[in-house]
């Protein structure tokens, strides 16, 4: 891990600002495609656990400095789907060379299907009630839909940066 | 043994860093401070990804939405001109209900003054209607400032740096907002239903007689939040339930708040 958190970390940064710049103004049906939360499943996948759940803070405690919602929802709902995913990448689940081609693309749907729903919950536990008011399913929908499309690629990236770190280990 | 130990690491290290966020929102004060530093952080990144994009995503949008952009050009003009030619209209009414409303005591929005903004940024995220504005503090903008734009209320600042500022918008699920119509001895209050899904107002006695299309505006009572007569929103539909003492409406925005570039503060403090 040590080899490769810095450059994971760097990766994460521009998942941020992509995520801060790009895709808050490019809305799906009005949905915001959520990558900070697809790119620490895609490094959970790798098996790479501590790594995930680096990534998963990072990202999601820099995201939330720029929203209004609940501070640290976004990373917690991160490290969630960086452990849940890791738990599935140590067991050889969702790995881009040895599962079916499209294990992959359906996990990154479960997980972009259920990170809003993850979302919501964690919210009224940050005694925000609110949030479920919004367009929870097409949210789900939509993030499913582009998990589904994106984690293939995303989790190849990721694969890249845990290589870093399999190498030093090695 | 060592595939246990790890294992063990990791889930100490996610249980530490969830316990660390926790209370980091627990404790707002540091959470505050770690906001701005995180901004510091991404800024250069933002920049850099900001200026790769932006010229590609114009230029697509360009190519795309082309015969759009030109529709909405000549929809624009044609605004244009019905919007001087009613405020040309209005402009004895307005200096008649300004005479009114001054001895009224009433705050009259057409006096108040503002502070044209940019909009700078939208919510990053799903579950917060909000947006950047670049105006702030130095500028006079304060927290709870009415924001106004396309031709009503769009919302209010709820935070301000020097030179910014984020504007809820009223769409927001924690945004409510008193209301009058017609004569403007009924009040309602509307809430915010999502990003998408524009306000609502729920359990008004069957005695109110309200149709799609009226009009809403702020009350102005006080002690409010919003100044009177800010245009809010045009009743769309109205829900009945058979046998019910009460029904609900549903409302859409009088502003456009899907295209929003420039908007106006209005330097009016809500009285405390």
């Amino acid at each position: 891990m040590s080899r490769a958190i810095i450059p994971a970390t760097i990766v994460t940064l521009i998942i941020v600002a992509l995520q801060l710049e790009v895709l808050s103004t490019l809305r799906f049906s009005g949905v915001v495609v959520m990558l900070v939360w697809l790119w620490p499943l895609a490094m959970g996948l790798t098996g790479f656990t501590s790594l995930a759940l680096w990534v998963a803070l990072v990202g999601g405690v820099l995201f939330d400095t720029h929203s209004t919602t609940p501070f640290g929802l976004t990373a917690i709902v991160g490290i969630i789907l960086a452990y849940g995913a890791s738990r599935l990448g140590r067991e050889g689940i969702g790995d881009l060379d040895s599962a079916a081609i499209w294990v992959t693309p359906v996990i990154g749907a479960v997980g972009g299907f259920a990170a809003p729903l993850l979302y919501t919950f964690g919210g009224a536990f940050a005694l925000n009630f609110g949030l479920w008011r919004g367009s929870l399913l097409t949210m789900m929908v939509v993030n499913a839909f582009a998990f589904l499309l994106l984690a293939r690629p995303v989790t190849r990236i990721a694969k890249v940066l845990s290589n870093v770190g399999d190498r030093a280990r090695r | 043994m060592a595939t246990e130990r790890s294992r063990r690491r990791a889930l100490t290290a996610g249980v530490g860093v969830t316990a660390l966020v926790v209370i980091l929102y627990l404790t707002g004060g540091v959470a505050s401070g770690l906001k701005g530093a995180a901004n510091v952080v991404v800024s250069p990144f933002s920049w850099t990804v900001n200026q790769v994009a932006r010229p590609i995503g114009h230029f697509l949008a360009g190519a795309i939405n082309y015969s759009d952009v030109v529709g909405q050009n000549q929809k624009l003009r044609y605004e244009l001109g019905q919007a001087q030619l009613r405020a040309n209209e209005g402009w004895s009414f307005e200096r008649q209900l300004q005479q009114i409303s001054t001895r009224l005591h009433v705050p009259f929005v057409g006096s108040l003054p503002t502070v044209a903004a940019q909009v700078t940024a939208l919510s990053p995220t799903n579950f917060a209607a909000t947006v950047d504005i670049s105006v702030g503090r130095d500028n006079g903008v304060l927290a709870g400032m009415p924001v106004v734009a396309n031709g009503g209320l769009i919302g209010s600042v709820i935070s301000t740096t020097p030179h910014g500022a984020t504007v809820r918008l009223i769409t927001d699920t924690n945004s409510s907002i008193g209301v009058t119509y017609g004569s403007g001895t009924t009040t309602l209050l509307i809430s915010g239903r999502g990003v998408n899904n524009g306000l609502a107002a729920t359990a008004i006695p069957l005695a109110t007689s309200i149709s799609p299309g009226t009009i809403i505006a702020t009350d102005g009572l006080e002690g409010g939040l919003f100044p009177a007569g800010l245009p809010v929103a045009k009743v769309s539909k109205v829900s009945l339930t058979p046998g019910a003492a009460t029904y609900n409406l549903i409302l859409r925005p009088t502003a456009d708040l899907r295209h929003l570039s420039y908007v106006d503060v209005v330097l009016w403090e809500p009285s405390t």
